[in-house]
């Protein structure tokens, strides 16, 4: 088994989410992924230490259904961003300060990838394992509205392979006592378009999942000042979660 | 065995529990500490990993949740523990940062799980992390070994300053305030009467706490005569075997046709069904999604008093087939969730010590780690009279 056999873990299922999915090629191609429907095959690509998102999902049998990447295709050729919100017991401004600090923003990436500073308000981003030379792209701060709004673009031309094209985090306050509510949308973009590159056919992309996770890594962070992990967990198959 | 590895019990599928030599836990964030375990148990709900209905478990998993023993390492940022201290780990992962975590609701906990997502999905909202029961709940190793990791360290275990035995105090880490706070779910008022579904572990303490708190007449109810036996000489209970009697017209005639005011249900999806329910749901148990098997529920809603408490201490991990219509048409009410473990350790732990209570009466078996695979199977049979296993790794 291969460590990223995305296509041979999915199973060929009818689209539940999206009955009325049209067959026009571009689609067609894309839903050989297909609404994934979690069964005994995904424990493929739901259990590597860092995958772009489909960690975990794996083991809770035929029960759950996510949509994956292709799902976000318009009928127009374009993608619907991804939006997840989650409440933080801090203040704005501390969130907005942790969210663009370059070390802060490597942990709460870090289950898909990797980040780091290369100069102001400038950020590399790389997709953690072996896909990290295909899949490579910077992103500058283009919009930064203290305590309110932070907005990265891709940008182009310093980018092999982009998994997207913006990650855009707005805060609120919460009622009451319960701090800030945080809202992550993430356009996705990956290379190759719609037809699908190497790259994008290996991809193990939950966008929401992928999403979501940064989010609760973000709040952990900002509430604890670590990230729960289970990481180098002792179990019959060794230590960590790769084996 | 090196210094390197560890023996633990290990989960690899349906009624198979071995002993395996693993990697020994490291400090993975500065808040962790190692534990060196001196005691650790096996738990009634443990048997839902080892029938294999719990999802989200992995061949290879290390098992156990209910374990104490010495701290022998712990992260930079560790102030409340040091190496030395003897210590009973609760069940639940708690960060202690989060709202619910200030509100006391520890087994809540946003931050502990780091497989949230995967719960969500499942159930809207991810609860706290729990050690050594599946990945859907964090995927942390559990204390069924020589060794285990503390996320949290500062929040969790409770010191054991006394020298009291580790049987007297072990149970802090479950049971006991488990039952406890399933009596308080209750709302019992004195003169109550409380029934108690399942006389395990959780069922003899929700026994015991009901009759703390005041109540005037407490009524266990099993099928196993030495567990009924335990309740009736520990908790001062009257009792009823429901594989000899009917349960409902045994507790009207003990209740004056009202029915007992507050209802436990200490035994959860495991409950063992003697009428053609158990056929259906083991029926339906077949599909896809796993359905619990809700007996004692159904039970306990027929015949709970008007307007009563139902307390749920018993683990559910599906869906269960409720008669909701009794429920809402006689009003009951309906409290459940895990234990919030950090708020009953310090009070426990002072009856305990006052002589109050002495949990170690639940012990039937006291055996070595390498003994864990046919405990787990005397345990799930209910053979040799076994109640609660500990285990000296
Ligand atoms: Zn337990
Ligand atoms: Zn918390």
């Amino acid at each position: 088994m291969s460590e990223h056999s995305f296509d041979s873990a999915v199973e060929d299922v009818p689209n539940s989410m999206h009955p009325g999915a049209s067959a026009e090629p571009n689609r067609s191609r894309w839903k050989r992924a297909g609404t994934v429907a979690l069964g005994g095959a995904l424990v493929v690509f739901g259990l590597r230490r860092r995958s772009l998102g489909g960690t975990v999902l794996a083991l809770v049998g035929g029960a759950l259904s996510y949509r994956t990447l292709s799902d976000y295709l318009t009928d127009a050729g374009e993608m619907e961003p991804v939006e997840r919100s989650i409440t933080i017991d801090k203040p704005a401004d501390e969130l907005s300060d942790l969210a663009r600090d370059p070390e802060s923003l490597a942990r709460i990436v870090g289950h898909f990838a990797d980040v780091s500073a290369v100069g102001d308000d400038r950020y590399r981003w790389s997709a953690g394992g072996p896909l990290a030379r295909e899949l490579s792209w910077e992103m500058e701060i283009a919009a930064d509205e203290s305590g309110e709004r932070l907005r990265w673009e891709t940008v182009d031309d310093e980018s092999i392979g982009a998994l997207f094209d913006s990650w855009s985090l707005s805060f609120d306050p919460a009622p009451g006592d319960r701090g800030t509510t945080v809202t992550l949308e993430v356009r996705f973009d990956p290379p190759g378009g719609t037809a699908g590159s190497a790259a994008a056919e290996r991809l193990d992309v939950v966008p929401e999942s992928l999403v979501g996770t940064a989010l609760d890594r973000f709040k952990s962070l900002a509430e604890t000042g670590t990230v729960p992990t289970t990481e180098h967990r002792p179990s019959a198959r060794g230590r960590g979660d790769l084996l | 065995m090196t210094d390197e590895t560890m023996r633990a019990l290990t989960w690899h599928g349906e009624k198979d529990v071995r002993v395996s030599e693993v990697p020994r836990p490291e400090i993975v964030e500065p808040t962790d500490a190692i534990v060196e375990i001196t005691a650790t148990a096996i738990c009634g709900s443990d048997l839902h990993l080892y029938n294999d209905r719990m999802p989200g478990m992995r061949e290879g998993d290390v098992l156990g949740h209910e374990p104490m023993g010495e701290v022998v390492e712990t992260g930079d940022q560790v102030e409340n523990l040091e190496v030395g201290d003897r210590v009973v780990v609760p069940f639940t992962i708690s960060c202690g940062s989060c709202w619910f975590c200030e509100e006391e609701l520890y087994s809540l906990c946003d931050n502990s799980n780091p497989n949230a997502e995967m719960a969500r999905k499942m159930m809207g909202q991810s609860p706290a992390g729990l050690f050594g029961y599946s990945h859907l709940l964090g995927g942390y190793a559990g204390g069924q070994a020589e060794f285990l990791r503390v996320p949290y360290a500062d929040v969790g275990p409770i010191k054991i300053e006394s020298d009291i035995p580790d049987e007297q105090v072990l149970f802090l880490s479950d049971v006991f305030p488990t039952g406890y706070m399933a009596a308080e779910n209750a709302d019992i008022e004195p003169e109550d009467t409380v029934a108690v579904w399942g006389c395990g572990p959780v069922g003899q303490f929700a026994v015991q706490s009901a009759q703390m708190m005041g109540a005037n007449q407490v009524i266990a109810i099993d099928r196993v005569p030495e567990r009924l036996e335990m309740a009736g000489e520990h908790g001062d209970a009257e009792t009823i075997n429901y594989e000899h009697a009917d349960v409902y017209d045994q507790l009207m005639s003990m209740t004056g046709g009202r029915g007992p005011d507050r209802c436990i249900d200490a035994v959860g999806t495991e409950a063992h069904g003697t009428g053609l329910d158990g056929v259906s749901d083991r029926v339906k148990e077949g599909a896809k999604l796993q359905d619990d098997r809700p007996y004692v529920l159904r039970e306990a809603i027929k015949c709970c008093r008007k307007g009563g408490t139902l307390s749920v201490p018993g683990v559910y991990l599906g869906r269960a087939n409720v008669p909701f219509g009794p429920l809402m048409n006689k009003a009951l009410t309906v409290k459940t969730g895990q234990t919030h473990m950090q708020r009953y350790l310090d009070p426990l732990l002072g009856k305990i010590e006052e002589g109050e209570i002495d949990p170690s009466f639940i012990i039937s078996h006291q055996v070595g780690l390498e003994d864990g695979p046919e405990m787990y199977q005397t345990f799930n049979d209910k053979e040799d009279d076994c109640i609660k296993v500990v285990m000296t790794p």
